[in-house]
C-alpha cells in the first residue's frame, strides 16, 4: 500500500510540466548520443551536468537519467543499420542485428529491439521500486568499514571488467584518488596537492576532468579515422515483429532482463557487460547455435534486453548506498551533489519525493522512448548522415561552453583541455579511462570511510575482516585480484572485458 | 597488442614508457604524502590516504615495466601506425592557443578563429559553409548564455562579449 501511495507521489511530480520537459529533453538527447556512433552518454551527461544547475534537482535529474536509459534505446537504431555501435552496450547488437538488416528484416531487428528494451527497461523499474527501500533500510546499519570495503570492491571489479592490463587500469584507479584528494583535507582542512593555486582549494571539479577524458579525447581519437557509414538504405517497414519472431525472442527477453537486471546492480558491472553475458548466455541454451551471427532475433532480444535492465539495475547502488556502480552512476552521483544532495540509505525517507519523481519519470520516459524509436525511426536514419567535421568542432565549442559555465572559472577550461590531451594519450597507450573517472568520485568517500574506520577501531586493521559484509566485498576484490595471475581466468576475462570508448 | 617473444628490452616500447611515467607519478604522490603528515594508524594524518596510494602506485607501474621489459611491447610509432595523427596534434595546438588567448582576448574574439580552425583543419568544410558556423555558433551561444541565462563569458582586454 506504502508502495502504491509512494508510486502515485512519485507520478505527481514527474507529470510536473516542467519535469515532463526535461525527461523529453533527457531520452531524446540520449536517443540522440546512441544513435551517433562516437559519442556516448558519458560524453553527453558530462556536456549537460552543468545545464542540471539551472532546474530543481528532480529536473536535472531526471534528464540525465533519460539520457542514461535513453541511450540504451538509440544505440541499437546504429548498430542495426550501420552496422557501428553507437555506444558499447550495442556492440553485440550489431553482429545479428545488421545481419536482419542485410536480409532485409531491419524493421522487425529495430522493432524486437525498442519493445526488449521497453519490457526490460519496465521491469527494472518495478524491481528498483521495490528492492531500493528494503536495501536502504538495511543499508542504514552500513559502518565507514562496509563503505569502505564496497568501494574497494567497486573498483576492482570495474578494473577487473575493463579492457587490457589489469596493472593499468589499476594504476588509473590509484590516480584517481589522488586527483579525487587535491583540495583541502575535509578532517584537518589542510590543503593538499594545491601547488598555491587559489583554484585548487576546492578540488579539481568533476565536470572538467570528464569533460576532458571523455568529450575532448574521444573527439581527438574520431579525427585520427576517416568514419565510414555503410547505412541499410532500404525503406524500413514491417516494425511489429511477427507472431514467429515474439515466440523466439520470448525466452531471451525474459534470461536478458533478469540476468541484466542483477548484473546491473553489482559494483563495476553494468550495461555493457550485461549484453555481453546475454548473448553469450542465449547462444549456449539455442538449439542452433550456428543461427547466431546469421541474423538470429534472438541474439538482439537477449542483449537489448540486458542492457536495459542494467541501466536500472544500475540505480539500485546509488540510490540506497550512494555508491555509484559504474562511471555513468558516478556522473549522477555528481549531479546530486551539484544539488547538495546525498544519494544514501536515506535519500527515501528525506527526500521521498525526488526518488519516487526520478523512478516515475523514467515509466514515462520509457514510454517516450517507445515513441521516439519505432514512429519517428526514419528521422533517426537521417541523422546518421550528419557530417562529423561539423559535429566535432561544435562538440569541442559546448564542452568549453559547459565547463565555464559550471564554475565561472576560466581555469576549469584549462583543467579539460589539459584531461583532454592527457586522455586522448592514455586511450593511445592503452589506458582506460573509466577506472580514473570512478576513482575520482570515490577517491574522498573512500578516505573519509577509511580514516573513520581505523579512529573508531583504534587503528585496528581487524574491523575490516571482522564485520561480515566488509569480509565478503574485501575476499571478493582479492578473488577478482588474483584471478588475472591465473590463466583459465584471464582467458575468461580477456572474453568479458569492456571497451569503455566503442 | 604484443610484439611477440622478443625479450629484449627496448627504449622505444610504449607500456616501458607508460610504466616508467606511471612510477615517476607514484614517487611523487609518495612524497607527498610524506610532507603532508601520515599521522598514526590511530589517527591517520592528510598524507595517510594519498602516502600508500602513492605505494601502490609504484607497484602497479613496477608490474607494468616488468611485463614490458619480460613480454616487449607495441613502438610508441606504432601506436600512431595507420592514424591520421596530424589532426589530433592540429586540435591540440589549437585548443593551447585558444587557452592562452581566452582570457586575453575573450570568448568571442577567441572562439570564432578557434571554430573556424577546426572546420577547417578535421576534415575541411567548405569556406561558405565553416564562416557562418564559425561565426554564427559562438555568437549564438554567447547570445543564449548572456542574455538568457545571464552568464558573463570572458570579455578580455577589449571589453567584446
Amino acid at each position: 500500500m506504502d508502495t502504491l501511495a509512494n508510486v502515485a507521489h512519485g507520478f505527481g511530480v514527474a507529470l510536473m510540466p516542467i519535469n515532463l520537459l526535461y525527461c523529453f529533453i533527457g531520452v531524446f538527447i540520449g536517443t540522440l548520443v546512441g544513435v551517433l556512433p562516437g559519442i556516448g552518454p558519458i560524453s553527453a551527461m558530462s556536456l549537460l551536468l552543468p545545464v542540471t544547475l539551472s532546474g530543481t534537482p528532480e529536473s536535472g535529474i531526471i534528464m540525465m537519467a533519460g539520457i542514461y536509459y535513453g541511450s540504451m534505446y538509440g544505440g541499437s537504431t546504429t548498430s542495426i543499420l550501420v552496422n557501428i555501435p553507437g555506444e558499447a552496450a550495442s556492440v553485440v547488437t550489431c553482429i545479428d542485428g545488421h545481419q536482419m538488416a542485410k536480409q532485409g528484416r531491419a524493421g522487425p531487428a529495430l522493432g524486437i529491439a525498442a519493445f526488449g528494451s521497453f519490457i526490460a527497461g519496465t521491469f527494472a523499474l518495478v524491481a528498483l521500486m521495490l528492492v531500493a527501500p528494503k536495501l536502504a533500510s538495511i543499508a542504514i546499519a552500513f559502518g565507514p568499514a562496509e563503505y569502505f570495503s564496497l568501494m574497494v570492491l567497486g573498483l576492482v571489479v570495474l578494473t577487473f571488467l575493463t579492457q587490457g592490463s589489469m596493472a593499468k587500469a589499476l594504476l588509473m584507479a590509484c590516480i584517481g584518488v589522488v586527483l579525487g584528494l587535491v583540495g583541502l583535507d575535509s578532517i584537518t582542512a589542510q590543503p593538499r596537492l594545491t601547488f598555491g593555486r587559489m583554484e585548487l582549494i576546492d578540488g579539481i571539479g568533476l565536470v572538467p576532468v570528464v569533460m576532458g577524458l571523455f568529450g575532448v579525447a574521444e573527439v581527438l581519437l574520431n579525427t585520427e579515422q576517416v568514419i565510414r557509414r555503410d547505412i541499410i538504405n532500404t525503406k524500413i517497414t514491417h516494425l511489429l515483429p511477427n507472431r514467429a519472431d515474439w515466440q523466439a525472442s520470448a525466452g531471451p527477453l525474459t534470461r536478458g532482463t533478469m540476468l541484466g537486471f542483477l548484473l546491473g546492480i553489482l559494483p563495476g558491472g553494468g550495461a555493457v557487460i550485461s549484453s555481453f553475458a546475454s548473448y553469450a548466455l542465449e547462444k549456449r541454451l539455442s538449439k542452433t547455435p550456428e543461427r547466431f551471427g546469421n541474423g538470429a532475433i534472438e541474439g538482439v532480444a537477449g542483449p537489448e534486453a540486458a542492457n536495459n535492465a542494467a541501466a536500472g539495475g544500475a540505480f539500485i547502488p546509488l540510490m540506497t548506498l550512494g555508491i555509484p556502480p559504474n562511471v555513468v552512476m558516478a556522473l549522477l552521483l555528481g549531479a546530486f551533489v551539484i544539488h547538495g544532495l546525498q544519494p544514501g540509505p536515506l535519500l527515501i525517507t528525506q527526500n521521498p519525493g525526488l526518488f519516487w519523481g526520478i523512478v516515475a519519470s523514467m515509466y514515462i520516459g520509457n514510454v517516450m522512448l517507445l515513441v521516439l524509436n519505432l514512429p519517428m525511426i526514419g528521422m533517426w536514419v537521417q541523422l546518421l548522415k550528419l557530417p562529423y567535421n561539423v559535429l566535432f568542432p561544435l562538440i569541442i565549442l559546448f564542452t568549453i561552453l559547459g565547463v565555464y559555465c559550471s564554475s565561472n572559472n576560466v581555469f576549469d577550461v584549462y583543467v579539460m583541455i589539459a584531461f583532454g590531451v592527457v586522455g586522448y594519450f592514455m586511450r593511445k597507450l592503452g589506458y582506460e579511462p573509466a577506472p580514473l573517472v570512478l576513482a575520482f568520485v570515490l577517491g574522498p568517500m573512500l578516505e573519509n570511510n577509511l580514516r573513520k574506520s581505523l579512529i573508531l577501531s583504534h587503528g585496528d586493521l581487524w574491523t575490516f575482516v571482522q564485520r561480515p559484509i566488509s569480509a565478503a566485498c574485501l575476499a571478493l576484490a582479492l578473488a577478482l585480484l588474483i584471478a588475472p595471475l591465473l590463466p583459465a581466468l584471464r582467458k575468461k576475462r580477456e572474453l568479458v572485458a569492456l571497451d569503455e570508448e566503442a | 597488442m604484443r610484439s611477440g617473444g622478443n625479450a629484449k628490452p627496448r627504449l622505444n616500447n610504449s607500456e616501458l614508457w607508460g610504466g616508467l611515467i606511471g612510477l615517476a607519478l607514484g614517487g611523487f604522490v609518495i612524497w607527498s604524502g610524506l610532507k603532508l603528515k601520515l599521522g598514526t594508524i590511530n589517527d591517520p594524518g592528510s598524507g595517510y590516504v594519498l602516502f600508500y596510494t602513492g605505494i601502490l602506485m609504484c607497484v602497479f607501474a613496477t608490474a607494468i615495466i616488468v611485463a614490458a621489459i619480460a613480454e616487449g611491447g607495441p613502438t610508441l610509432a606504432s601506436r600512431w601506425e595507420n592514424a591520421r595523427w596530424t589532426k589530433p596534434a592540429l586540435i591540440i595546438a589549437c585548443l593551447i592557443a585558444f587557452s592562452l588567448a581566452l582570457e586575453p582576448l575573450g570568448f568571442l574574439l577567441s572562439s570564432i578563429p578557434l571554430m573556424l580552425l577546426l572546420l577547417r583543419l578535421i576534415d575541411p568544410v567548405r569556406w561558405s559553409l565553416a564562416i557562418p558556423i564559425a561565426v554564427l555558433v559562438p555568437l549564438g551561444m554567447w547570445w543564449v548564455l548572456k542574455r538568457l541565462l545571464l552568464i558573463q563569458l570572458p570579455s578580455g582586454a577589449f571589453g567584446i562579449g
